[in-house]
């Protein structure tokens, strides 16, 4: 394995950085097409409901109104879906979630296309409404699909040695029950696609803010009843995903297609703020109770998870994303007896899918704040209980599998962040402080009025105010896709006859940098510096199908695909230089700084741009593809055993904040993030994800929570949806531990998830570390704090009405 | 959505006032404009029915911060941002600056207006605490009179004031106050940039050998308007200045707020945090020198 890189590691300012800083990178709704038509969706005002008639004579003689696109237009597939096909285009058959379209508008004047959106009458069946997810599976709940005879949309089970055993050996047992909120990608760029249909039967044109072009062009393909090739799918630059983009693109992107190719011309739909949040998925609330045993040293024996996701009103990648949980649930912690039960349930809540993190934020909250409660009560550190029970070389996963031919770098992390934050030391100092507890006011059925009048000793002076905490967490997960689905990535490098060269990769780039990391990965191997690598926008036509870009999989599959492709170059590159300059099999050919040389012939020496123009002469084919398939794995879906995913990276996070003991407010100080994620390919890359995935991270700890009323998203915009600003979060210091892999590029495997996942953890320990008490739902946001629950407002007032 | 509306950006006050006599029922004034577009979005009822709108931003004179010897002027179209850099405000209006570094973001604040904030009589308006313990007076114009009025005979009940129709706000009038005062300005909101206050107070303080002189207190966001608290200033005129007053006073506050709004969904977590807050802010002011 090459040890000495000329690029790899090093700080590149990403490509598309430039343009898109000075406003000319162009987005979605920067593309303009002649004679384009508007989609303006209609909705109801119900939850649950069944629809008896849909009647538009009010307005379809409008002079607005060019078409009016319902189910009744589509050819092929009326219900769509990633895994399941739930999903309706429009609905036609039932309402089971308020952001539910029936029919789409499509005109010229959006303003006056709203008007009318209100003037359709929609005949309705109200149904009972089933929004807590808790009661999804009685016998006297409604049915959000009848025709799949349950509510539950998927259970994993694991099962690993005998947990009634366990308990029995246990010294202590803990059980608790912690919850999470429905939480908004907020993507600054809301949703907007254009579909355009090709002449002569070519089939249609897609170009939006896609998340996964080849997942949009098999759905709409479903949808219009046309083979693969007649749909072409491009992103344009994107303005935020987070994974959020998938889905309601496919969805958004159908709908557009069948109302172009009815009217003939190209068809946008662009969502404002208020319909994205809508209509959007959500992350996934999680309801997780965990039952705990361990020894009095501290060794866990048993741990019983019971776990329950409200999938809200259609499946999407509820199944992928529950599946991680199941097999992460336990923490980077080796447990002889598991017993967890993973369960996702139907409601007529917003639907709930792929979003950074995929399942593991919610559990990492909820079993790295347990870890600390063990420690506790055991009078050990946060540190020592995650040294006795952390996974080490040779360890085996709840799921059975053994962690080997890598570097399994946890304890690593976890000394690393420890070290840098002085952890213990202040840990113990901030525990000495807890004398004086946050005056929290009993909840009484009834407010009684002079409960919230304070008596003279409840009053807190200034300087007991804030109370300083720091706190820990750490995870391991699984790279790419695991046991999901078939994993491979294909990627295409044309070099010109001037030296100059094309790169694509069947990945898309969602913000993360991946072209930049792309092009390095080409730098390192052909010696071609970055600038001269244009990387090309990302058409469906024009690469192999290399699945969706999710899961922190770019880097390690894509970077594969790119890695092979620019060594297919090289090795013939090589083999041509080697005929030419009639050299030997042990002469080193180097390829770097834009030359290729012979090392210790230096006559043998030519310009990158004078061998491109040799080899065109020559022949030689000067393009390649390059393909990387995902090492096997397996998996027993009854007893959630096996080898669950083919590596796994590791992290730890310490979390420094302040909390005010009078109003509940907690400043975030300081957050280091330790990450191994394998080898860094773009160190500004690399710093840039843990920057933006602890932020977010912070936001799940304290901020974020989309509340519903029946099923309807409260917050529809960011003056009520509070997502963290520059201000809200101080330092972030990012470490990297490159451990070593023999997958992906050098060992390069995944980071923009992890960094967010630990956040919530480490700051929910660090404010118990504050303030000696323990919160179990999230956000920690002011009333939590204070109250230890939430309250809301029966009627939520915009700040200006 | 903008409604269809029309737009007039006339250079001079006498031209604004003419217009809006002429359009009394459908015209409405804007200044920086960060309470009506967004007002627009959400189709608030309040600027539905706009037909007409004044553009009062390319009015020299209104944009004006000016000093005289006694008091200072903020022009109607004076920014936010224009009084966290103005040297006469750090120094003679220390509370206002504070509440207007606090407001929205850079961006708001560099088009959001004083007079707009006073105007729009928003619940959680930050500069009207710190302009109501000032005895801020408002000059309003119309093409046939003059008037002018104090800051809380202005402000009548959330989003309504005593500007008529055919009026224009044309400038807030602080006189300078004595330099005995110490205060400050405090602000809860959700997140430490673009949040709506929670709860905001201002005080000011002057003391004659540790007993209260004078204490004006205003608070905002937690009552239904910003509004001085008259009873609990009269409350702790010549009672000595140490915790004791301070956690009487601040009872008294939690008692008075609970009487003017009744129990709301925040009560639970707002009236106690209002006591303790008002109390640490009163110990704050009490311990500067």
């Amino acid at each position: 394995m090459k040890e000495k890189f000329n690029v790899i590691g090093k700080p590149v300012i990403r490509q598309d950085g430039k343009a898109k800083v000075t406003g000319q990178a162009k987005f979605a709704d920067d593309y303009k097409f002649p004679n384009t038509l508007f989609g303006v969706m209609v909705r109801t005002k119900s939850t649950h409901a069944i629809i008896k008639n849909i009647d538009y004579s009010e307005i379809e003689n409008d002079k607005n109104i060019v078409t009016i696109i319902d189910a009744s237009d589509i050819k092929g597939a009326k219900k769509t879906g990633l895994i399941r096909k739930d999903q309706p285009v429009f609905a036609f058959d039932k309402i089971v979630t308020p952001g539910d379209v029936v029919a789409m508008l499509v005109g010229v004047d959006v303003d006056e296309l709203r008007i009318l959106a209100k003037k359709v009458k929609i005949e309705l069946e109200e149904l009972p409404s089933l929004t807590d997810p808790e009661k999804s599976l009685d016998p006297d709940s409604p049915l959000i699909h009848p025709e799949f005879n349950t509510n539950l949309v998927v259970h994993h089970p694991l099962r690993k040695g005998d947990i009634e055993k366990g308990f029995n050996e246990s010294d202590y047992i803990i059980e608790q029950t912690y919850t999470t909120p429905h939480i908004e990608h907020a993507y600054i760029e809301p949703e907007c696609v254009t579909a355009i249909p090709l002449e002569g039967d070519k089939g249609i044109y897609i170009i939006g803010s896609i998340q996964n072009p080849f997942t949009v062009r098999r759905i709409v393909a479903e949808v219009l009843n046309f083979p693969l090739n007649k749909v072409r799918v491009e992103q344009a630059e994107l303005g935020g995903s987070f994974g959020g983009k998938d889905d309601i693109m496919c969805i958004l992107s159908a709908r557009a297609s069948i109302a172009a190719l009815k009217t003939k011309r190209p068809v946008k739909i662009k969502y404002t703020r208020e319909e994205s949040i809508l209509e959007s998925y959500k992350r996934h609330p999680y309801r997780m109770h965990y039952k705990v045993g361990y020894t009095k040293e501290g060794k866990i024996k048993a741990m019983k998870i019971d776990i329950l996701a409200d999938a809200g009103a259609y499946c999407s990648m509820t199944p992928y994303v529950t599946w991680r949980s199941v097999v992460q649930a336990t923490g980077p912690y080796e447990i002889e007896n598991v017993w967890t039960d993973v369960r996702a349930v139907y409601t007529n809540n917003p639907y709930t899918g792929a979003m950074r993190g995929f399942g593991s934020p919610q559990i990492v909250f909820a079993q790295e704040s347990l870890m600390d409660d063990i420690a506790v009560s055991l009078g050990l550190t946060p540190d020592e209980i995650r040294r006795i029970n952390g996974y080490r070389y040779g360890s085996i996963t709840a799921s059975g599998q053994r962690l080997e031919n890598h570097d399994v770098n946890l304890m690593k992390v976890l000394d690393t962040a420890c070290e840098a934050t002085n952890f213990r030391e202040k840990w113990l100092e901030n525990e000495k402080h807890h004398n004086r507890r946050i005056p929290t006011i009993e909840f009484k059925d009834e407010i009684i009025n002079k409960n919230l009048i304070l008596s003279d000793r409840e009053f807190v002076e200034p300087e007991d105010t804030w109370k300083k905490g720091i706190g820990l967490a750490i995870s391991f997960r699984g790279s790419s896709l695991g046991a999901e689905g078939i994993d491979a990535a294909a990627a295409y490098l044309s070099i010109q006859s001037d030296g100059s060269a094309y790169l694509l990769c069947g990945l898309a780039e969602n913000g993360q940098g991946m072209k930049t990391a792309y092009s390095i990965i080409v730098s390192e191997i052909l010696g071609i510096p970055v600038e001269n690598i244009y990387y090309l926008e990302l058409t469906t036509a024009h690469i192999p199908d290399s699945g969706p870009t999710v899961a922190s999989r770019s880097t390690v599959m894509g970077g594969g695909a790119v890695k092979n492709a620019s060594e297919i170059l090289r090795k013939r590159f090589e083999d041509f230089l080697r005929s030419q300059w009639q050299l030997t099999e042990d002469d080193l050919i180097v390829f770097e700084n834009n030359k290729i040389y012979v090392k210790g012939k230096e006559k043998f020496s030519l310009s990158f741009s004078e061998f491109t123009a040799l080899a065109y002469k020559k022949g030689i084919c000067l393009a390649s593809i390059g393909w990387y398939p995902g090492p096997k794995i397996h998996w027993d879906e009854k007893v959630g055993q096996g080898k669950a995913y083919f590596t796994y990276v590791y992290g730890a996070q310490v979390a420094e904040v302040r909390v005010n003991i009078v109003t509940g407010e907690v400043y975030i100080d300081k957050i280091t993030a330790v990450h191994d994620p394998g080898k860094v390919i773009n160190l500004l890359g690399a710093l840039g994800q843990v920057y933006g995935g602890v932020t977010q991270g912070a936001g799940y700890a304290i901020f974020e929570e989309l509340s519903k009323q029946n099923g309807f998203p409260q917050e529809l915009n960011f003056d009520q949806y509070l997502i963290p600003t520059s201000k809200d979060v101080g330092e972030i210091v990012p470490i990297f531990i490159e451990g070593k892999d023999e997958f992906g590029p050098w060992g390069a495997k995944s980071l923009g998830e992890p960094t967010l996942e630990l956040t919530s953890a480490a700051i929910n320990n660090a404010i118990r570390n504050a303030v000696g008490e323990r919160y179990f739902n999230l956000p920690v946001n002011l009333e939590e704090v204070i109250l230890k629950r939430k309250l809301r407002p029966g009627d939520i007032q915009r700040g200006s009405l | 959505m903008i409604p269809k509306l029309n737009y007039v950006a006339p250079l001079s006050l006498k031209r604004t006032l003419k217009i809006l006599s002429e359009n009394k029922k459908k015209a409405k004034i804007l200044a920086g404009g960060t309470d009506i577009l967004p007002g627009f979005h959400i189709n608030s009822k309040r600027f539905r029915d706009i037909e007409l709108l004044v553009d009062i931003k390319k009015i020299g004179e209104l944009k004006l911060i000016k000093e005289f010897k006694d008091r200072v002027e903020i022009g109607a179209c004076v920014t936010f941002s224009q009084i966290c850099e103005s040297d006469t405000f750090k120094k003679f209006f220390p509370l206002l600056v504070k509440s207007a570094e606090t407001v929205g973001s850079v961006q708001i604040r560099n088009r959001a207006t004083v007079v707009g904030n006073c105007v729009n009589n928003a619940p959680c308006a930050d500069s009207v605490p710190p302009l109501l313990v000032y005895d801020a007076k408002i000059e309003i114009q119309s093409l046939k009179r003059k008037r002018v009025i104090s800051l809380q005979k202005f402000l009548i009940k959330p989003y309504s004031t005593a500007l008529k129709k055919n009026e224009v706000v044309t400038k807030i009038i602080i006189p300078k106050p004595d330099p005995d005062f110490k205060g400050d300005f405090y602000k809860l909101g959700r997140r430490r940039a673009v949040a709506i206050s929670r709860i905001s107070l201002a005080l000011l303080l002057k003391k004659k050998a540790g007993i209260i002189d004078e204490l004006r207190i205003a608070s905002g966001a937690v009552t239904p308007i910003g509004a001085r608290l008259h009873e609990l200033e009269k409350f702790a005129k010549d009672k000595k200045a140490d915790s004791s007053t301070f956690k009487e006073l601040s009872i008294l506050m939690g008692k008075k707020v609970l009487q003017i709004t009744g129990l709301r969904w925040s009560s639970e977590y707002k009236l106690p945090v209002l006591q303790q807050v008002f109390y640490q802010l009163l110990e704050k002011v009490n311990e500067e020198e």
